[in-house]
């Protein structure tokens, strides 16, 4: 039986989240296109602490809340840290990051951490 | 230049020179305005959202507001600022601002002018000025508020205005009156930078007052030592901080504060001098009443009553360990430490908040924790001018300015002075505190509905009210019941409001806010409001003009002046009423000026206007000293700070309820919640904030970040309940309370960890309304509504059965 107690993934819940709200999601302004690689590449999300909030001695939780990827980021004493070798690149963080200046960047995974893929299928 | 541009070209620069005019105005040099490189214009404003009172700049460039930066020189923020002030600016530009005034006709809103819509109004005030009441807010700027409360106590003879801040820190009020004889905290945010122990009671400070939250732990990064202890109900995104955290049963927080007390006496370990020089002891009258007051006690039967209260019981009670109480208690035992504690609506919104809030007060009076720099008993206010303006200048149903009251014949006497009013003008009957106000409201008129007419300004009670479906919702089948509301964009009380008239908002006005620390903090308007929206002060004059035309007796002073009246540098009266001549003075300016005599009765002597236009807010009460500079006080009572205690006193309470210069310490009992988990409703419900949206979210859900930083609302769930009843997240739940049911997303554990057997929903998704299922009975001194706890049950929700929701 499936333990449902477990908080396996959170993919479910945010999908609940975001579902009604992508009309708005389709009106944000996206990034400069050749900032972010296509999503085919594989990506590696990457804070920019000049601009992230918590960085910065504020309280902010979004990114760590809202990533699907259970221990792709993870936070101590609120500062948010990523984990390149779970992080999937799935955007969604860049997406969400409320901060005044987005503080997220999306990059193409560097080829050393790409041998294996995260999760085995 | 084409004709479109030339036209939107000239309408901008006639803006730029109304809005500079109305600046020109203030009377002295203004130092906060610059203008940059880059072409902006900053000034400073206060934060528009909670009571920490962040200062920020605003940048204009082409009659919008484009930047806002952190005000590095001001004291409560220096140059941080939450994620939701960060934004601030972008409340003004959703797409759905209300511009033009609208009257429900057959059922739709249709825009009518606003001389139609204030003719609208004075009309139904001139026929049943005593059912008429009038709704405010801990927003209403100081300036708004005093004219509301001059309107309608004064004007009117008329004692139905109440802010929302009853539904928010009344408690905090009741807690203060009873302990020092006057209302609000004697410390400081100064306190925060000294404390050796920062104590939370029942208090999120990291989601609901960032900025003061991380001016607590940034001094950890600095190699200072601070402990924290979270006491409360739920684990937060503040107990990741925490050095200890205590998790007690809902409602039994006042066992707590008693153990602490009976701790210190059973060891001999309270402060025997200060206690001594400076304290009363007080009860209840009996067991059953529960008044402001009480009777005296002493410290035998203080002593006896408290000594229920030992490790073992209360431990029993509140499902805290013996060893984390003893802990807690030590560290009042430490004279060495410096303990601050916070509070906000965890103590305030609670069947006992008038008690839980003396307690606070009496451990911290009991262990001489006051009146040194680190030391304080410190209630957060959660809106910009609950302290300012519901608080000081008095808009609650039984307040007057300067922390006066009706019931009192020489503070109604003060007031008919000040306003130029005949002797007994002033009601001396309190009014309708919210709670009955909107029950009036929604009850037919043949049935005793007293209330047929209701002016709502900068607050939303169709999401805030507690049992919405009884308090709020009912109107709608009162045929002769009229709702006014005064919004910036539409809102669950729009939705049934029957005259909706479109406002200013934030800096397209000026204003004067006070915050939790007893700030008071100015701006000027900045921009333009859109379209037809007007000053929330502006209708409040206009509306009364009306009245004096009709010939409304109650709008002319003794000497048959317009109770507005207001004149120019070369004396001549202004029509301020006809808003082509509303910016022609400083209305703000001459309102405050009006009300500021009136705040020294209680020492509570807030800056002049003048002084307030250059600083990033001062803090009363403001004093001139010899050189001719104005000062503010940190802390309040003590001899090295505040300017009205006697030498040689050390601390002087000199408000004192018993005027012998001492504080009351006051006994109250642990008393069952009014609802509790049974067994068709087995689960504890708690309400509250989030950090990115402020109250229901009309401002802050229109700001693209922060609605998608929180979408929309939700129920956490401890993974254990949730395993049982086979939930998982983002499963569909259906609470159901004795009052109405509602469906929501799962989310398990949350933003931290609620306990098994409790669930928490935020309150600022207005199409999830948690406020139909909460209870609305008060505390029974301070009339505040307990958000934080009721019975509910909680099912999985089947969407394929489909199941009509109320």
């Amino acid at each position: 039986m499936v333990d449902r107690s477990q908080p396996v993934s959170r993919r479910g819940l945010f999908g609940a989240l975001v579902r009604p709200f992508t009309r708005h999601l389709k009106e944000r302004p996206v990034a400069h296109p050749e900032e972010i690689p296509d999503a085919d590449t594989p990506r590696v999300a990457i804070i920019q602490g000049r601009f992230c909030l918590a960085y910065q001695g504020g309280v902010c939780f979004t990114c760590s809340e809202r990533c699907p990827e259970p221990g792709a980021i993870t936070t101590q004493q609120g500062i948010p840290t990523i984990h390149a070798d779970l992080c999937t690149g799935c955007g969604i963080c860049h997406d969400l990051c409320p901060a005044p200046v987005n503080a997220i960047l999306v990059k193409a995974k560097p080829p050393t951490q790409t041998t294996e893929p995260s999760e085995p299928s | 230049m084409n004709t479109m541009e030339r036209r939107d070209f000239l309408k901008l620069s006639a803006m730029a020179a109304a809005t500079a005019a109305a600046q020109a105005k203030a009377g002295v040099e203004r130092t906060a305005l610059h203008k940059d490189a880059h072409g902006i214009r900053w000034d400073k404003a206060p934060c528009r959202f909670c009571g920490t009172g962040c200062h920020v700049k605003v940048g204009v460039k082409g009659g919008r507001v484009v930047a806002i930066a952190g005000a590095e020189d001001a004291d409560v923020n220096k140059g941080l600022l939450c994620v939701k002030g960060y934004h601030v600016g972008g409340i003004l530009y959703g797409k759905d601002r209300l511009t033009t005034p609208m009257l429900r006709k057959e059922g739709k809103l249709e825009p009518i002018s606003w001389d139609e819509a204030i003719t609208v109004i004075a009309e139904r005030i001139y026929k049943n000025p005593q059912k008429f009441a009038f709704y405010g807010s801990g927003q209403w700027t100081i300036p708004e508020g005093y004219a509301a409360q001059k309107f309608i106590k004064g004007g009117l003879s008329n004692n139905h205005i109440d802010p929302n801040a009853r539904l928010c820190m009344a408690s905090a009020v009741t807690g203060f009156i009873s302990t020092y004889g006057v209302d609000e905290p004697a410390g400081t945010y100064d306190d925060l930078d000294n404390a050796s122990v920062v104590i939370f009671w029942g208090n999120n400070p990291a989601e609901m007052h960032p900025v003061l939250f991380s001016r607590i732990v940034d001094r950890r990064s600095r190699g200072e030592k601070v402990t924290i202890i979270d006491i409360g109900t739920r684990r937060t995104r503040s107990t990741e901080f925490a050095d200890h955290y205590l998790e007690f049963r809902p409602q039994t927080d006042l066992a707590i504060a008693n153990c602490i007390a009976n701790y210190l006496i059973e060891n001999d370990k309270y402060d025997k001098a200060f206690v001594e020089k400076y304290c009363n002891f007080r009860i209840d009258v009996d067991d059953k009443t529960r008044d402001l007051l009480g009777k005296a006690s002493t410290f035998e039967e203080y002593k006896a009553k408290m000594s229920t209260y030992t490790l073992e019981y209360t431990s029993q009670l509140s499902g805290v360990s013996v060893e984390k109480l003893t802990m807690l208690c030590e560290t009042f035992a430490d004279s060495k430490q410096l303990i601050t504690s916070l509070w906000c609506m965890g103590v305030n919104q609670h069947y006992r908040g008038t008690a839980m809030n003396r307690l606070l007060h009496g451990i911290h009076l009991l262990s001489g924790q006051f009146g040194k720099p680190g030391a304080a008993p410190t209630s957060l206010t959660g809106q910009p001018s609950a302290c300012g303006t519901a608080r000081e200048v008095g808009t609650l149903a039984h307040a007057l300015p300067g922390g006066r009251i009706v019931a009192k014949p020489e503070h109604r006497a003060d007031c008919e002075k000040a306003w130029n009013m005949a002797p007994g003008t002033i009601n001396e009957k309190p009014g309708y505190h919210t709670v009955l106000m909107f029950e009036k409201f929604c009850t037919p008129t043949a049935e005793g509905g007293d209330i047929d007419t209701i002016l709502v300004q900068v607050t939303n009670p169709g999401q805030t009210l507690p049992n919405l479906y009884k308090l709020f919702d009912a109107k709608k089948d009162l045929a002769d019941k009229f709702l006014i509301v005064s919004e910036v964009y539409p809102t669950a009380t729009t939705e049934i409001a029957d005259l909706v008239l479109p406002a200013a908002l934030w800096v397209e006005k000026s204003g004067v806010y006070g915050n939790s620390e007893r700030r008071t903090q100015q701006w000027f308007k900045q921009v333009e409001p859109p379209g037809g929206a007007r000053e929330d002060v502006w209708m409040t004059i206009a509306i009364a003009r009306k009245l004096y035309d009709m010939g409304y007796p109650g709008m002319k002073d003794k000497d048959g002046k317009f109770i507005f009246s207001y004149k120019d540098e070369q004396g001549n009266e202004v029509p301020i009423w006809d808003y082509a001549h509303f910016n022609d003075i400083n209305v703000d300016k001459a309102l405050y000026e009006e009300y500021r005599p009136l705040t020294h009765a209680k020492h509570k002597n807030v800056a002049p206007y003048d002084v307030l236009v250059n600083a990033h807010g001062l803090r009363w009460p403001v004093v001139q000293t010899k050189d001719g500079n104005w000062r503010e006080t940190r802390f309040r009572f003590t001899e090295a700070d505040d300017p009205f205690v006697k030498k040689g006193t050390g601390l002087q309470f000199y408000h004192s309820t018993t005027n012998d210069d001492k504080a009351q310490i006051w006994f109250c009992p642990y008393e069952a919640a009014p609802e509790e988990p049974n067994k068709e409703y087995p689960f504890w419900l708690c309400t509250g904030r989030v950090l990115e949206h402020w109250h229901t979210g009309s401002m802050t859900m229109r700001v693209d970040q922060l609605r998608k930083a929180m979408p929309k609302a939700y129920v956490e769930l401890n993974p254990k309940d949730a395993a049982d009843k086979g939930i998982n997240n983002g499963d569909l739940v259906k609470l159901t309370t004795a009052r109405g049911e509602i469906v929501l997303p799962a989310w398990i554990n949350g933003r931290a960890q609620p306990p098994r057997g409790s669930v928490f929903v935020p309150f600022f998704d207005e199409k999830l309304l948690i406020n139909r299922l909460t209870l609305d009975v008060t505390c029974p001194v301070s009339k505040e509504p307990d958000y934080k706890k009721c019975a509910t049950k909680v099912e999985k929700y089947n969407p394929t059965e489909k199941q009509p929701l109320p």
